[in-house]
C-alpha cells in the first residue's frame, strides 16, 4: 500500500514541477511574444489607450479571432520592397538594414569566428601538448587579460582608430574592426580549445610520431580532426558573440555603409520612437536567424559556454 | 616525443620550436588589441589634453573622478544594480536548476525554450523591454501609470539614506529585470552542471534518514554546490559591471542619470564629454575590480579542484 502511495506522490511531484517549468518558460518568451504581436500591429493599434495586447477586439468583444486586424506594415518599412522587373520575384529590398546591416554583420562575424577558431586551434594545441618555459605564467596572463573591461580598451583602440585613418592610406574600417573582434574573443577560446585537446589522448599522437609523422602532420591529421566538435562550438559561440556584439562596432565603424546590424538597431531606436512596430520587427528580422541557429546546435553552444565558464 | 631517440636531430628542433610558432600569431593579437590598449589607458589616466597635445597631470585625473557627484552616484547605483542582479539571477537560476534536474518528461524542451533569451543581444533585449514600457503606448504603461508609475519617465525618488541612491528609480529596477531575464539561462546551466555532479546516494541515504527536501536542499546540495554558485556570482558581477549595451538601448543612463552605472558613465566621460583622462582614470578603476574578482574565481576553482 505504501508504495502505491509513494509512487502516486511521485507522479504528483513530477507533474507540479512539469507546470513549474512551463509557467517559467513562458515567462521566458513572454518578452519574445509581445515583441512578436507588436511587430504585427497597424499604427492606429500601436498608439492606442490603453495598449492591447492582441489588435482582436471589437466594439462588442474583447477578443474576435475575425476581428484582428494584424498588419505587415512593421515589416514593409523595414524591408522598403521597390518594383523592380530584373530582380527575381519582381521586386527588391532596398532597406538599409536588410541591404547594408545585415549582409555586413554576417561578414563580421564570419571573418571573426573563422580567425578566432583558427588561431585558438593552433595555440590551444601547443599549450595542451607542449610544456615550455613560461607555459604557466602565459595561460595566466590570457586569462587575465579577460579581465580588462572591453570599454577599457576601446578608449586606446579608439584613439588608434582614429590615428591609422588618418595615415593609413589602406586602412578599413572593416579590417579594423575584425582584428579587434579577434583580440576579444581570442582569450577566453584558447582556453576552451586547451580543454577540449586535453580531453583528446595523446597517446594517438605519440604512435603517429613513432610511425615516423612529423608533429606538424601528427596535429593536423590525428589531433585537429578529432577536435572538431569542439572547434565547431568555439566557431558558433564567437559567431553568435559578434553577431549580437554592440559597443565596439558603435566606437570604430565611421561610415554607414560599414555599419553591422545592432548598430542600424541603434539607430531605429531614435528615428521610431513612436513606431513600436517598425522597432519590433527590425529586432526580430535580427535576432531570428541566432534564434534558428541556435535551436540547431544548442548542444554545441552549452559545451563551449560550460568549459568556458569553469575555466580556471 | 622525446622518449623516442630514432627520430632525427632536424625534426626535433623543429618540433622545439613548433609550440612558439603556433603560439606566437595569438599572443600577436592580444597584444595589439589588448595588452597595449592597457597600457594605453594607464599612461592616459595620467594625462590632460592640451592644445598642443597630451601632458602628465599625476593624480589629477583621479582627483577630478572623485570630485564629480556624478561618480559616487554612478558607484551607488551600479552596487544597487549588481546586488539586484545577482540575487535574483542567483536565486532563479538555482530553483530552476533544481527542477530541471528532476529530469521530469519533456525537460528537453522545456530547456530549449529556457535558453532563447540567453543568445538574443543586449541592444534587443533592452529593446524588447523598452517596447512594454514604452511611455503611453507599452504594453505594461496603461497598466503601471494607473499606479502612478512612468518607467521611463519617473527620475529616482529622494533618497533615504545620505547620498547613496536608494530606493531606486523603477528604470533601475527595469533594468535590473531586463538583465537577469538575459543572464538567467546561462546562470541556471552552470548550476544544473554542478548539481548533476552531486552524487544520488548522499541524497538517498539522507532521504531515508528522515530528512525532507528542504532540510536535503539546504544541508546537502547548497553546501555541495557552493564552489559553482560562487563561480556564477563571479561571471555576473563581471558581465554586469561591463555591459552597456542594455543601458544604450533601454534606458540611455535616464530618466535624467538615474541608470548611470559605472560602464555608462565612462562611455559618457570619454566620448560624450571627450574628456579621455578621466575616463581612464576611471578604466583603470574598472580593471582592477575586474582582476581582483577574477584572482578571487582562480583561488575558489583551484581550492575546489585540488579538494577533488
Amino acid at each position: 500500500m505504501s508504495s502505491t502511495n509513494q509512487f502516486s506522490r511521485r507522479k504528483w511531484e513530477e507533474r507540479l514541477v512539469g507546470l513549474a517549468l512551463l509557467v517559467v518558460c513562458v515567462f521566458a518568451i513572454f518578452p519574445i511574444f509581445t515583441t512578436i504581436t507588436i511587430s504585427f500591429k497597424e499604427q492606429a493599434d500601436i498608439t492606442r489607450k490603453p495598449p492591447i495586447l492582441f489588435p482582436c477586439d471589437t466594439p462588442e468583444k474583447s477578443f474576435e479571432w475575425s476581428a484582428c486586424r494584424w498588419a505587415v506594415e512593421g515589416y514593409q518599412r523595414v524591408f522598403a520592397p521597390k518594383p523592380d522587373e530584373n530582380a527575381l520575384l519582381g521586386f527588391k529590398l532596398t532597406g538599409n538594414l536588410i541591404r547594408t546591416y545585415i549582409p555586413n554583420t554576417i561578414m563580421y562575424a564570419f571573418a571573426s569566428a573563422i580567425g578566432v577558431t583558427l588561431l585558438s586551434s593552433l595555440s590551444g594545441f601547443a599549450f595542451s601538448r607542449y610544456r615550455f618555459k613560461g607555459h604557466d605564467a602565459l595561460m595566466t596572463a590570457i586569462y587575465a587579460v579577460t579581465g580588462i573591461p572591453l570599454i577599457t580598451n576601446m578608449l586606446a583602440l579608439y584613439q588608434m582608430g582614429i590615428v591609422f585613418r588618418k595615415n593609413l592610406p589602406f586602412y578599413d574600417d572593416r579590417i579594423f574592426l575584425i582584428f579587434v573582434y579577434f583580440g576579444f574573443y581570442l582569450p577566453l577560446s584558447v582556453w576552451i580549445t586547451k580543454g577540449f585537446f586535453d580531453a583528446i589522448p595523446r597517446e594517438l599522437e605519440e604512435s603517429a610520431l613513432i610511425e615516423g609523422c612529423s608533429p606538424l602532420g601528427a596535429m593536423f591529421r590525428i589531433t585537429m580532426p578529432l577536435a572538431i566538435p569542439g572547434l565547431i562550438s568555439v566557431f558558433l559561440m564567437t559567431f553568435v558573440n559578434v553577431w549580437n556584439e554592440f559597443i565596439v562596432a558603435y566606437l570604430l565603424v565611421t561610415k554607414n555603409e560599414y555599419k553591422p546590424a545592432m548598430f542600424g538597431l541603434y539607430d531605429f531606436l531614435s528615428q521610431n520612437i513612436i513606431n513600436l512596430q517598425v522597432l519590433a520587427a527590425a529586432c526580430l528580422i535580427i535576432a531570428a536567424p541566432i534564434i534558428i541557429l541556435f535551436l540547431f546546435t544548442r548542444k554545441t553552444f552549452f559545451r563551449a559556454m560550460v568549459e568556458g565558464a569553469v575555466k580556471g | 616525443m622525446q622518449k623516442n631517440p630514432s627520430i632525427n636531430r632536424r625534426r626535433f628542433e623543429i618540433g622545439k620550436s613548433l609550440p612558439f610558432w603556433l603560439i606566437l600569431p595569438t599572443i600577436i593579437v592580444i597584444l595589439i588589441v589588448q595588452v597595449y590598449p592597457a597600457l594605453y589607458t594607464l599612461w592616459l589616466s595620467f594625462q590632460e589634453r592640451e592644445p598642443q597635445g597630451w601632458n602628465y597631470v599625476g593624480f589629477k585625473n583621479f582627483e577630478r573622478l572623485f570630485g564629480t557627484g556624478l561618480f559616487p552616484e554612478s558607484i551607488g547605483h551600479t552596487a544597487i544594480f549588481l546586488i539586484g542582479y545577482t540575487a535574483l539571477t542567483l536565486t532563479l537560476g538555482f530553483f530552476i536548476a533544481l527542477m530541471l534536474k528532476r529530469n521530469v518528461p519533456m525537460t528537453g524542451f522545456y530547456v530549449t525554450i529556457l535558453f532563447i533569451p540567453w543568445i538574443i543581444s543586449d541592444i534587443i533585449t533592452g529593446l524588447v523591454f523598452r517596447l512594454m514600457v514604452s511611455p503611453d503606448y507599452g504594453l505594461f504603461s496603461g497598466f503601471l501609470e494607473d499606479r502612478g508609475i512612468s518607467v521611463l519617465i519617473d527620475s529616482r525618488p529622494e533618497s533615504l539614506i545620505g547620498n547613496f541612491p536608494f530606493p531606486p528609480a523603477p528604470a533601475m529596477i527595469f533594468l535590473i529585470l531586463a538583465a537577469s531575464w538575459r543572464a538567467l539561462p546561462f546562470i541556471t546551466l552552470l548550476i544544473l552542471a554542478a548539481l548533476q555532479t552531486v552524487p544520488s546516494e548522499v541524497m538517498e541515504s539522507a532521504r531515508i534518514d528522515g530528512a525532507n527536501g528542504i532540510q536535503i536542499t539546504q544541508h546537502i546540495t547548497l553546501p555541495l554546490i557552493m564552489p559553482a554558485m560562487v563561480v556564477a556570482l563571479f561571471n555576473l558581477t563581471l558581465g554586469g559591471m561591463n555591459g552597456v549595451g542594455m543601458v544604450f538601448s533601454l534606458t540611455g543612463g535616464g530618466p535624467g542619470t538615474a541608470t548611470y552605472v559605472l560602464s555608462y558613465f565612462l562611455y559618457v566621460l570619454g566620448w560624450g564629454q571627450l574628456r579621455f583622462g578621466r575616463a581612464a582614470a576611471l578604466a583603470l578603476l574598472i580593471a582592477i575590480v575586474n582582476w581582483f574578482l577574477i584572482y578571487l574565481v582562480l583561488r575558489t576553482t583551484r581550492i575546489n579542484a585540488k579538494e577533488q
